[in-house]
């Protein structure tokens, strides 16, 4: 199929250039207006939330008048003062805004009260009287797991005959690993201010991913049509998925606060009510049975994949789907069974992270990678290679029975073995780690196959609407959010490479559902596959009326008028854009258009998890090295090479931004940020004290990060580019598999650690200990 | 008396009455209109709230430019300083286009993503630009109190390398002799009912210890800060000791070095990596600029927590503590200063005055460790401090101290005994491990649990072999093994 290439030179001020985002120095300064920093509505009130201290409860009373009672407190909410429905679930799914009758994690906001100030509020809060008797509660996803405590049913993704490959190849491995969750720790809390207006209405300025559903959610809670809520945003400090369900929670209590006492309600949580509060990356534990051949070809693979979901739906089952189906990772698995198992515990409702389950199913692929070729006495390299999808013969067949193809990563892996040095490195570190009694290295390759696309094919759809005003400025809205990703600043260089004007006559503006209605979360990395190309179209739409236009006035043919740099040809006049634009104004030309756009070819049945679900693949690869000391389990990276395919990119220095800020994310989740809770249940890394997110010096000292070049999309997207927001984190797993290898070194070959992620220092002394074990016995 | 907060504000003179005296700065700066500063954690551990503090010099000529967290300091602490928030920062310089170097090069260099942190980073490097002597390691240290989620820190890097180096404007001048000028007389501030009082000597601050026993004595306030965001708790009284010279002094002597109670982190960093750059190791890794621009030797001490992180070393250097109250001074050694979680001798009235350290022989082995989830801005898991005197293979003398691994820091001297004496090898090493265990009881937590806190005291002192008498062939620490792959 065909569709737009990218048509700018090198020398494009335009597409494909490195511009600042668009708010970069208004960030530096200050100036950029986040939620919390709009000046307050007169009479703002300000809401703290109650919380449940038990993990599992029938709650028997929430007295709200003693907080009432006191001064500065105007108001309360309860289940029982929810006008609308009390559900903030997509159908057929329900979870109750605030509970009726159950508590069911330490958090769990139960009311909440509206007061003049946050402190007062907050002391409000605190008299609320709850009452209730304590039930049994499940806070770990192991024990879940055995208990079959299930949300939903399990599902399966299955193709060949698994059993029986198992049962007739000649080496089968048995695996289990444990991922922890992790927070998302945006530096910006969760936010919102409800103000009502007249008839009924609100309008709901949100820090959110998803202004849509939060504004169905609210006018659900309200009781009132979808018409009557308005919810803009205009950026948000940092979302990473945090801010798509779960930002619901928090609009839909400060908008039922703001019907009831009439008065705007700001509901901004602080730090350790955002981490106790809001659901995270799930946890997951990864069991597996894995035939293989001699030379370290799978023959099989039969996974369960359990994932901890905390006590409600929210995304979980199109967090599994995609964990099922990033298991495969680069790799062709000739029979298989994938076990996707929903585990309800009583803790914090898990939910959409960057990635979205597929970093979760891909470790365990990689996991199975390192175990074959450390038991095997293979390079797991060379393991790696032997696996990969072959597209064009019969080895390019996914677990979901989508075929692959335009498959980048064996070229890629070779040209980043090549410019990492990786074969001389290896024997480097391996002749180091012969001598060194304390300090050893390690070092590995992984490669990331990342699949675009809404597993669930509805979402793939997007609006936009585009104005052209008579001086020629251009005013850009579309229904993809601004969390510092730069989807902004990619889509108004598409805007503005249609009528080849400089990126600056395109006014970016807040995203708002009153402009761009339905539209799906800033999510699954494909706010500009969605929205650039929604926003392409709706310029398009005007550049033809303006092309037609300008060929009658002109009286030349349509195809010899051409938009260049701000200025319009036609035959031999030439015009400003701006020029043409207010004669078309003044014949009567509409200067305004939608733009929609629905992705092709892709199609997914959830019930039997087969179907083509994603448009293309996006690609990576890294190489990293670690050291760690065996006496303490402190670690190091030393130094990681990157290659990524990102198609042709729309702004490679914003493209780069994710690449290396999704590295280091995953970096973190994989090493140093733990969610260690009590045995009730309570998590007790809330905070920036305690939960560590990575700094300045723990990335690599030598971190080279290469884009893919010349690599245009084979499919039809935006300009041919590449999403690339989720993809990147996953190329972290070469830290953690590097970490690994640094153990290995200890202990004879054959050896396969069993060290889980994160990998802490606590968890690396652990696994050093039980390599020397190994050794010595 | 003074009963008004005096100090600049981006360059403007502003007084200060009627607001509650435990409001933080940073939400009187937004509710001034200045947002750019901004709330991340409450607890000065993620630096978005970051300011700049120009705190006059004793010369009272210029200012020394400090980078805090503005989210744990009261509005009085800012009486007598020069404050400049992300939105001042293009005022302070010489600027075109109201923008600061470090601004535009944030921008520039691609260091902003989703923005949020950037008014941090953006006056944590302006605190940079005004160092002229820079280097990987002292730029990582500028920013790493500073926590950015999106970008990675990359770029971030990138424009702190580029920073120009800034001279201070001749303006800062007559700010810093306006600002003692105006300020010359103690501030004893009262709203709501609350009272902030800043005594000048130390006499009147022990007449007001004896007046207020339950007062919050503040030095650097990065502990108290959080019993106001965290514990929400409301002081009827505030003692502030940042402005009695008494306890800001450092005089060091041949055979001792002398650290005034309320000397910053930072101001003490060089006399301490002179006493043992081990120790001046561990300073550069409590907390992060922000905190070790106000957190003071005494108030690390004084909080006796078991992961204070300077009591082990001073355990292990022999320090003896000072204490003043108005019945005199006292001294006791630092191993016997805390006596149970949070608890010391100290009585009411007695503030601490001072730490003495004698100066240790040149040819002492002295290391201390700290082990954390995270190398910067992290609580320690364990530390350990180790000083040790060996004569011809032989440990004539062993201090050995830990944290973290019981209510309180404690000094091990069952492993002293352990070692002294003893040839200085592995084997002893190894014979040492059932007197570290017997020497600690640590307990499972956030931070790791009992068996790892165990197994890394154990191997601390293996390191200390291995850094002090292992082969030099090959690093024996991530430390030793340099920046290059």
């Amino acid at each position: 199929m065909t569709g737009p290439t990218n048509p700018a030179s090198e020398t494009s001020a335009r597409l494909g250039a490195a511009l600042a985002h668009d708010s970069a120095f208004k960030h530096a300064s200050g100036e950029a207006v986040f939620l919390d920093d709009m000046p307050e509505p007169r009479g703002c009130l300000h809401a703290h939330l109650v919380l449940s201290t038990w993990a599992h409860a029938r709650v028997t009373e929430i007295d709200v008048a003693p907080a009432l009672a006191r001064p500065g407190i105007h108001g309360a909410v309860t289940f029982a003062d929810i006008p609308g429905v009390n559900n903030i679930a997509e159908a057929p799914f329900e979870e109750p805004l605030l509970p009726d009758a159950l508590a069911e994690y330490i958090g769990h906001p139960l009311a909440a009260i509206a007061g003049e100030t946050p402190a007062l509020a907050r002391r409000g809060a605190e008299r609320v009287r709850i009452g209730g008797d304590p039930l049994p509660a499940i806070t770990t996803l192991r024990e879940a797991y055995e208990r079959q405590h299930w949300l939903k049913d399990p599902v399966e993704m299955k193709r060949g005959t698994p059993e029986t490959a198992l049962a007739r190849a000649p080496i089968v491995l048995d695996g289990e690993l444990e991922v922890g969750g992790q927070d998302h720790f945006y530096l910006e809390t969760q936010v919102a201010l409800a103000m009502p207006q007249e008839d009924r209405d609100m309008m709901v300025w949100s820090s959110t991913q998803h202004p849509s559903e939060v504004q169905h959610v609210v006018a659900r809670l309200l009781g009132v049509p979808q018409n009557a809520v308005t919810v803009e945003v205009r950026r948000m400090g940092g979302a990473f998925g945090g801010k798509e369900s779960q930002a619901t929670l928090i609009a839909g209590i400060a908008a039922i606060l703001a019907r009831k006492t009439r008065r705007p309600v700001k509901l901004r949580l602080d730090r350790d009510t955002d981490m106790i509060v809001t659901g995270k990356r799930h946890d997951f534990l990864l069991r597996w049975k894995v035939g293989v051949e001699p030379d370290g070809r799978i023959l099989a693979v039969d996974m369960d994949l359990a994932a901890g979901c905390g006590w409600s739906v929210d995304l979980s089952p199109a967090v599994i789907s995609r964990a099922l189906s990033h298991a495969d990772n680069a790799y062709f698995y000739p029979h298989v069974r994938l076990r996707g198992l929903a585990c309800k515990t009583h803790t914090q409702s898990n939910t959409a992270f960057r990635g979205f389950g597929g970093p979760q199913g891909m470790i365990g692929g990689e996991a199975m990678m390192d175990q074959i070729a450390r038991t095997l006495k293979i390079d797991p390299l060379e393991v790696r290679r032997r696996n990969f999808y072959r597209p064009g013969t019969e080895r390019d067949l996914t677990p979901y029975h989508q075929r692959v193809e335009h498959f980048r990563l064996p070229d890629m892996v070779e040209r980043l073995v090549a410019s990492s040095d990786y074969a001389a490195r290896r024997r480097a570190a391996d002749a180091f780690n012969a001598s060194s009694p304390v300090i050893r290295k390690g070092l590995a390759l992984s490669p990331v196959k990342f699949g675009i696309s809404f597993n669930k094919t509805h979402l793939n759809q997007a609006g936009a609407l585009v104005h052209v005003y008579t001086d020629g400025s251009i005013r850009l809205n579309h229904g993809g959010t601004e969390m510092g990703q730069g989807l902004y600043i990619k889509v108004a260089q598409v805007v503005a490479e249609v009528f080849s004007v400089p990126p600056e006559q395109v006014k970016i503006t807040a995203t708002t559902t009153d402009k761009v209605p339905n539209t799906s979360a800033t999510a699954a990395s494909s706010g500009s596959d969605l929205n650039g190309m929604a926003a392409l179209r709706a310029a398009e739409t005007i550049k033809g009326r303006l092309r037609d236009f300008a060929a009658e006035r002109f009286d030349v043919a349509p195809d010899e008028i051409v938009f260049d740099n701000g200025m319009v040809r036609a035959g031999n006049y030439s015009v400003t854009f701006a020029e043409l634009v207010e004669m078309a104004y003044v014949a009567r030309i509409s200067l305004s258009s939608t733009g929609y756009y629905r992705t092709p070819d892709i199609h997914f049945d959830l019930k039997t998890m087969q179907g083509s679900p994603f448009y293309y693949y996006a690609h990576g690869v890294a190489v990293s090295e670690v050291a760690i000391d065996t006496l303490t389990g402190e670690w190091k990276p030393l130094r990681t090479d990157i290659l990524h395919d990102v198609g042709t990119p729309l702004n490679p220095a914003v493209d780069l931004g994710q690449i290396e800020g999704g590295f280091i994310q995953g970096l973190g989740w994989l090493t140093m940020e733990e969610l260690v809770r009590d045995a009730d249940g309570r998590l007790l890394t809330h905070a920036p004290s305690t939960y560590k997110i990575p700094t300045g010096r723990d990335l690599p000292s030598d971190f080279r990060v290469e884009i893919l070049a010349d690599a245009p999309n084979d499919v039809a997207t935006v300009f041919r580019s590449k999403a690339v927001g989720e993809p990147p984190l996953m190329l972290a797993i070469s830290v953690w598999l590097a970490l690994r290898d640094a153990v290995a070194s200890l202990a004879p070959e054959g050896y396969v650690s069993h060290l889980h992620a994160p990998a802490t220092p606590e968890r690396i002394l652990n696994a050093v200990t039980a390599a020397r074990a190994a050794a010595d016995g | 008396m003074r009963t008004d907060i005096r100090f600049f504000l981006n360059g403007q003179p502003r007084r200060v009455r009627d607001v509650a005296p435990h409001r933080t700065v940073l939400d009187w700066l937004r509710l001034e209109g200045l947002t750019a500063a901004k709330e991340g954690c409450a607890e000065g551990d993620c630096g978005s709230c970051s300011i700049l503090l120009g705190i006059p010099k004793a010369t009272g000529e210029q200012l020394a430019w400090r980078v805090v967290t503005s989210c744990i300091l009261m509005l009085p602490q800012l009486d007598g300083t020069s404050v400049v928030t992300s939105e001042g920062l293009g005022v302070s310089v010489e600027s075109t286009d109201s923008m600061h170097p470090a601004q535009r090069l944030l921008a520039e260099t691609h260091g902003t993503q989703c923005g949020y942190c950037s008014p941090g980073f953006a006056v944590a490097l302006a605190a940079l630009s005004r160092t002229k002597e820079r280097d990987g390691e002292s730029i990582m240290d500028m920013i790493a109190g500073n926590l950015c989620r999106c970008t990675g820190y990359r770029p971030i890097l990138e424009a702190a390398r580029a920073l120009p180096f800034i001279e201070a404007p001749p303006k800062e001048t007559a700010m810093a002799t306006a600002l003692v000028t105006d300020c010359a007389e103690p501030l004893d501030y009262k709203a709501g009912g609350r009272r902030f009082t800043a005594p000048r000597t130390l006499e009147s601050a022990l007449a007001v210890l004896d007046e207020h026993p339950d007062a919050w004595i503040l030095a650097g306030g990065t502990d108290l800060g959080l019993r106001l965001t965290k514990h929400h708790e409301e002081p009827e009284c505030v003692l502030s000791l940042v402005r009695v010279p008494e306890l800001h002094g450092i005089s060091r002597s041949e055979g001792e070095t002398v650290i005034g109670a309320a000397v910053s982190y930072t101001d003490a960093l060089e006399t301490i990596t002179d006493l043992a750059p081990s120790f001046g190791d561990m300073i550069r890794r409590i907390g992060a600029a922000q905190i070790r621009a106000m957190g003071t030797i005494g108030g690390n001490i004084g909080t006796a927590s078991p992961i204070g992180d300077s009591l082990p070393p001073m355990m292990a250097l022999d320090a003896v503590v000072e204490i003043a109250s108005r019945r005199g001074r006292r001294t006791i050694p630092m191993h016997a200063f805390v006596t149970g979680y949070r608890k010391t001798v100290l009585e009411p009235g007695e503030i601490i005055a001072a730490l003495r350290i004698p100066t240790p022989p040149t040819d002492r082995l002295i290391r201390i460790y700290k082990i954390a989830r995270r190398y910067d801005q992290d609580i320690s898991a364990v530390s350990a401090a180790f000083a040790l005197d060996v004569a011809d293979g032989r440990v004539t003398r062993a201090r050995v101290s830990f944290g973290g691994v019981a209510d309180r820091p404690l000094r091990a001297t069952a492993v002293e005994d352990a070692l002294t004496g003893r040839d200085w090898s592995l084997e002893t090493v190894r014979a040492a491990a059932p007197a570290i265990l017997q020497s600690i009881s640590p307990i499972d937590d956030a931070r790791g649990s009992a068996a790892y806190r165990n197994a890394v005291c154990v191997n601390l002192l293996e390191r200390l072999w291995w850094e002090t008498a292992g082969p030099d062939d090959v690093p024996h620490s991530l430390d030793a093994l340099g920046d290059a792959a």
